[in-house]
Order: structure tokens, then sequence, then C-alpha cells
């Protein structure tokens, strides 16, 4: 293989094995806007892969697929606003709950259908319908087409989600409305919003989408279940560190699963670049694959610091996230 | 004092306190509830459940000529569990979220095998003991610390941050265990894979022989460790000012106290038992491993929170989530389809049906009288 192509294949790679970052991401940054702070993302992603996966290959169907990961991942989202909105219960202590519920869930379902595991070549249509798609023209760009305009369809439906999300939150009136929720609720309440029913909807839907992402990562690991791994594998965490990185803007969040993406391929795939340019890139095999997978974290953190340290007027960070609100209370 | 929606034919009133014993009731029904979802779902693996849970709560000891072995084991998981719970309720009862146990107990567990495998064997074990506890609790503890400082001065979000170095700490104990190198000491030289050195028999948690059954010393040190944080939170000047920050950090402020110094410094404790049972951990273990934690960062969380904060109900609590993390493993030999994951799942039903109980124990839900509606109250 040529230098350009592994180019190529890295870049393609950056693309599907991250895409479902962006799906977490988005349906965080949704979750948060209303100034909840949902951090069983790991497990929703896991519920909502199982149950897309299951449900999809039961269905040979791409689309039925995509629905089951969509409303498994908003049931964990019904869950969580029940507890957290109806029943006033910790915000934080039921996220992390519903991560452990979630990866346990997976485990158990997994473990629990044996050899009765779905293969995804049996599902013949399905199979076909998850092939790569060549957008006309842009496919033919020398290097970049294949790697980025030639994907399926969960990875263009990431995509597509992402920028939805963009103009929902900043163009629209529920959207504005949903801001100005996770900014003030009280404020919001006084005005006659709705505030409850806001909050459900949006945790709801945040969540179906963690799940697709959850459905897209199963998919792309070829639909074979690990006893040991979960196809998530910490995805869910990296996209909570996403959602600050982004500044809580899905558009921001479209470049930043393509950084992080990047720093998560190059753990994979930076010795076989370092092979293709032994001068440009050689220092690449030096470096231990530990620290690319830490990078995100690292670079979250500093974020963090830094927009707490200015205090950014154009922080997107919600004022009232983490906190529950209680009318009584105010 | 209606809820949300004006139209709804309930609504929610918060109740005078429920007298304890119904509590208790409340809390054991739910638990009895999550047992039988369980139970559903072991009988759709085609498991009898009543077999099951009898093998998991006795941890498989009935007819076991080696059940002495799993006491033991059921030693080495509660020790650590029962002190990240303990040193989370002190930072959960200021309302400073540290989820970041997983990362704190990894760092004890680096920062102290850094003295075991260093000075394990040249000096007497019980000061070597007591330096990996020391070194493994400042590690960590400095760590928990520079959060609390970051949210005194800057406001920053603790959750966030307690969870971002969960990740750098995982990663930097998997770079250890991972990346070969003449620098690394962490590795076994003699191993052509990469695997950690076990720690010199110096460095070892001593055991008190009984029988057959040998007692690990760290069960007494936990023990203990319950003991003072009873104290230290019902009784000292430093346990009410941690409850009077939490419960009101206005108050706090008024009365004069220094609610900033009081949160580094809790949290900083809080983080230095984590990384001190980290330490102890590692020299039961007598060996570094990347799944060292065994999930107990979170676990505690759920335990703290079941155990409303009261360190002697989580020394129970400890009890029973480790009967349930512990029997699963076991039962894993009889039960193929089964092992921790289904506690793990359990405990997530346990924890959700614990917070439905939670609401019912502070709320009643009362029926809108049917005449309401034309107007006779203002909603």
């Amino acid at each position: 293989m040529d230098a350009l192509n592994i180019v190529t294949l890295f870049l393609f790679y950056v693309v599907v094995y991250n895409i479902a970052l962006l799906y977490g991401t988005v349906g965080e940054i949704i979750t948060e806007k209303s100034g909840s702070l949902n951090l069983g993302v790991e497990g929703i992603m896991a519920i909502g892969a199982m149950g897309g996966y299951l449900i999809g290959c039961r269905a040979d169907s791409l689309l039925v697929g995509i629905l089951a990961a969509f409303i498994c991942g908003g049931l964990c989202g019904l869950l969580f606003a029940f507890l957290t909105i109806s029943l006033q219960a910790n915000q934080n202590v039921t996220g992390l709950t519903l991560t452990t519920f979630g990866l346990g869930l997976y485990f158990f379902i997994g473990k629990g259908l044996g050899n009765k595991w779905p293969a995804l070549r049996d599902s013949l249509s399905l199979s076909k319908q998850v092939e790569e798609i060549e957008i006309p023209l842009l496919s033919e760009i020398p290097v970049l087409g294949k790697a980025l305009f030639s994907h399926n369809l969960l990875v263009y439906l990431g995509i597509v989600i992402a920028i939805v999300a963009y103009f929902y939150l900043n163009k629209t009136a529920p959207g504005l409305k949903l801001k100005a929720i996770g900014e003030n609720p009280a404020a919001s309440d006084a005005v006659g919003i709705n505030i409850n029913l806001y909050k459900y909807i949006h945790i709801i839907i945040g969540a179906g989408i963690m799940g697709i992402g959850g459905y897209q990562m199963g998919i792309n690991l070829g639909g074979s279940f690990e006893g040991s791994n979960c196809w998530i594998n910490g995805y869910g965490w990296i996209a909570i560190a996403l959602v600050i990185f982004a500044n809580w803007n899905p558009a921001k969040a479209l470049l930043g699963t393509f950084v992080f993406g990047f720093f998560n391929t190059l753990k994979v795939y930076g010795a076989a670049l370092a092979l293709a340019f032994p001068k440009a890139l050689g220092w690449l095999a030096d470096i231990p694959a530990q620290l690319f997978q830490a990078l995100p974290f690292i670079i979250t953190a500093i974020v963090l610091v830094l927009n707490s340290i200015r205090k950014n007027k154009n922080n997107g960070q919600p004022a009232a996230i983490g906190i529950g609100y209680y009318r009584e209370e105010r | 004092m209606s809820n949300t929606n004006s139209s709804s034919r309930f609504r929610i009133v918060k109740r005078m306190q429920l007298p304890a014993k119904k509590a208790f009731l409340y809390y054991t029904v739910a638990v009895l509830v999550a047992m039988c979802i369980g139970a559903v779902l072991l009988m759709c693996l085609k498991i009898n459940p009543l077999v099951f849970y009898k093998e998991v709560l006795t941890l498989g000891m009935l007819d076991n000529v080696f059940a002495y072995k799993q006491i033991e084991g059921f030693i080495k998981l509660f020790v650590p569990l029962l002190i990240t719970s303990l040193a989370l309720s002190l930072a959960f009862k200021m309302r400073f979220w540290n989820v970041g146990g997983e990362g704190q107990f990894i760092v004890g567990v680096i920062c102290a095998s850094v003295v075991g495998l260093k000075l394990g064997g040249s000096l007497p074990t019980f000061v070597v003991l007591i330096l990996m506890a020391l070194a493994g609790g400042i590690g960590a503890g400095l760590m928990g610390a520079l959060c609390a400082w970051l949210k005194v001065k800057f406001d920053t979000n603790e959750t966030l941050m307690t969870l971002m170095f969960n990740y750098m700490a995982l990663y930097l104990i998997k770079f250890f265990g991972e990346y070969k190198a003449d620098w690394n000491f962490f590795l076994d030289p003699g191993s052509d894979r990469p695997r950690f050195l076990s720690l010199p028999k110096g460095a070892w948690m001593p055991t008190i022989p009984m029988g057959k059954f040998s007692l690990n010393i760290s069960l007494i040190i936990a023990i203990l460790i319950t003991v003072l944080i009873y104290f230290y939170v019902k009784k000292t000047k430093q346990g009410y000012e941690i409850t009077v920050v939490g419960d009101s950090p206005s108050t706090a402020k008024y009365s004069g106290m220094k609610v900033g110094k009081i949160i580094i410094r809790t949290v900083f404790l809080s983080a230095f038992m984590i990384g001190a049972a980290g330490a102890m951990h590692v020299s039961t273990a007598h060996v570094m491993s990347t799944a060292i934690t065994n999930d107990v960062g979170w676990t505690g969380v759920i335990v703290a929170w079941l155990s409303k904060l009261n360190p002697a109900v989580i020394f129970v609590v400890s009890i029973l989530i480790t009967v349930l993390q512990y029997g699963c493993q076991v039962a894993n030999a009889e039960f193929a389809a089964i092992d921790t994951n289904f506690a793990n799942l359990l405990q997530g039903i346990i924890l959700f049906s614990v917070l439905v109980a939670d609401f019912m124990i502070r709320f009643k839900i009362v029926r809108n009288k049917a005449n309401s509606e034309n107007g006779k109250e203002s909603e």
C-alpha cells in the first residue's frame, strides 16, 4: 500500500470509528442544555447498541435497528428524567448508576443469549444497507474523497443530526427556550414555560441519539459480542469530555469529534503512519498509545479550568447544570 | 403548592418525617422489589432464582470444605469498597461530587507500589506498609485537593474535573503496565510480555492464621476506620463543619467558617482515604493490575448514596453489596451466563427502586378533590 492510501485509510478510520462520539456528544449537549448532567452516556449507548442490534437483526432492517436503538436509549432517558425530575433524585448518582445498570444489562443479555447471538452477515438486507455509499463527485476528490465521502448511512446520519441540533438549539424558538431553562429554570418557569415537559422531552431525545451512537459502534465492529469488552469501550465518557471541549455547541462537536477521533486513531494506526512517512512522522512510533488515549481527557481538563478561570461570558456551559429545580425551594 | 401541571388530578405534598420503622419498611420493600425483577430476569435465562439467590447469599459456602477461602475472597473485595464508600460520603456530605474514586484509587495503588517495590524487604514490614499507605494517600489526596482548590478558587465543576482525572489515572497505570522500557521498574524484567512485577514479601499485608482461615489485617484496619469516621462526623468540630457547609454554605460563611478551607481539607481527606485503600488493596493483592479497582469508585458512589451517607449504614450496605458482587462471582462456576455483571445490573435496579422509595418517604401524592376544578383552588 502506498503512502497516500494509508493517509486515506487513516482518515476513513478517524471518521468511522469515532462518529459514535458525535452521537454521544450531541445527545449529551441536548440533555445538558436542559440543565441536567446525565453521566449515564456509557450505559445508555450500551443499551441502545444492544437493543438496536438485536431488534435490527431480527427485522433485518437498518431503519428498524435505528428506531429500536433510539427507543431503547430514549427509555433510559425516560428513566433518568423520571427519577431526577419527578422524583427529585440526585443527577450524579442516578447517571452513574445508569451506566452501571446499562453495562450490566448489556453483558447479561449478551451472555444470556450465548450461541443464539445473531450474526450480522446472516441479516442479508441489513448487511447491504450498512454498506458504504459514495457521494457522487465529492468522493472522487483525491485522498480526502474516499476518506470522508464514502461511508455508510449511520455515519451520514450522525452528521445530519449534529447539524440539525445546531440549528434547533440556536435558531428555533423551542431551542432557545431550552437554553433559557438550562440557564435559569426559575425565570423560565415564571414566564410560563412548562419546564418539566421541556426537560423530559430533551433528556429522552438526547438519550435516544446516544442510543443510535451505540448502535453505530456495534454495527461498525461487525456485531460480534465479546464477553470481556463492551462495544462502547469508554466512548460514553469521552463524549462527556467532548461536550466541554465543544463548549456545548453541536457544530463544534463535529470538529471536536475529528480532533478526539484523530488521537483515538493514532493510538491504533500511528505506527502505520510512522512507517509510511518515516521522515516526517517517524516520531509517532515512539509515543506510547496510552498518551493518545489520555489526551482527550487531559485537553478537556485544561479547557474546563481555563473556561472557569476566564469566567467566559460566551461560555456555553448552562448555569444551572447538575442542579435540580424544585419550585418550592426557589 | 401544586405540582407543575395545573390541570393535574394529583399533587405532591411534602410529608412530615416518617417514623424510622416505616422508612425502613419502605426500603426493605424496595430492595425486595428489585430482587423480584432480578428473579424475572434470571427466569428468562431458565435459571431458578431461588437456587441462584441461595448460592449468592451464602457465597457458595454450604457443603463446601473450602468455605474459608470464600470468606478470604469476600474480605478482599469488602475492605476497599467500605473505605472508598466512607471516603466518598465525606465529600458528598458537603455536596462536593467527588466521582473521582476510580482515579484516586489507582493513584493510591501506583504511589504505594513505588514504595513497596523500592523499599519492601529493606525495612520492617509494618514500616513499609505505613509508608505505602501514606504515599498512596498523599498522592491521591493531592489529586483530590487540586480539584477542590479549583472549585473553591475558580468554581470549576468538580464532577467533570474528577471524572477527567479518573481516565488520566487509568491510562497512566495502563502505560506503566504495557510500556516496556529500562526505566519502567513496575514491570517484571523476567517476562517477555509486559507484566506487572509482584511486590516483595516485605510489602505484603500480614494475615493472622486462624486454623485454615487466615484473617487479613486490612479488615481490622477498615473496621477501625469506620469507627473513627463515625466519631469524626458525629462528634468533632470538623465533622460538624462538613455538615453545615453541605446543608447551607451561606450559613457556614456568615457564621465565620472558612468554607474554602473546609472543602479543600475534607476532599483531601476523602481522596487520601481512597488512595490509602488502594495502597492496602495492592499490598493484599501482592501485584498491581490495570483492573485493580474492581469499579470500587463507581460502586462506592452507589453504596454511599444507598446508605444516606451514614457511616454505620455504609458498613452494613457495603457488606450486602459485596455479598452480591462476590456471590455472583462465585455463582459463575455453576451458572455460566452469570457473573459480576449481573451484580452490577441488580445493583442498578436496587438503587433505582430505593430512589423511588426515597421519594415516597419524603413526599406523598394526594388526589385533588373532584370539585376543585370549579375554581375552588387557585389552580
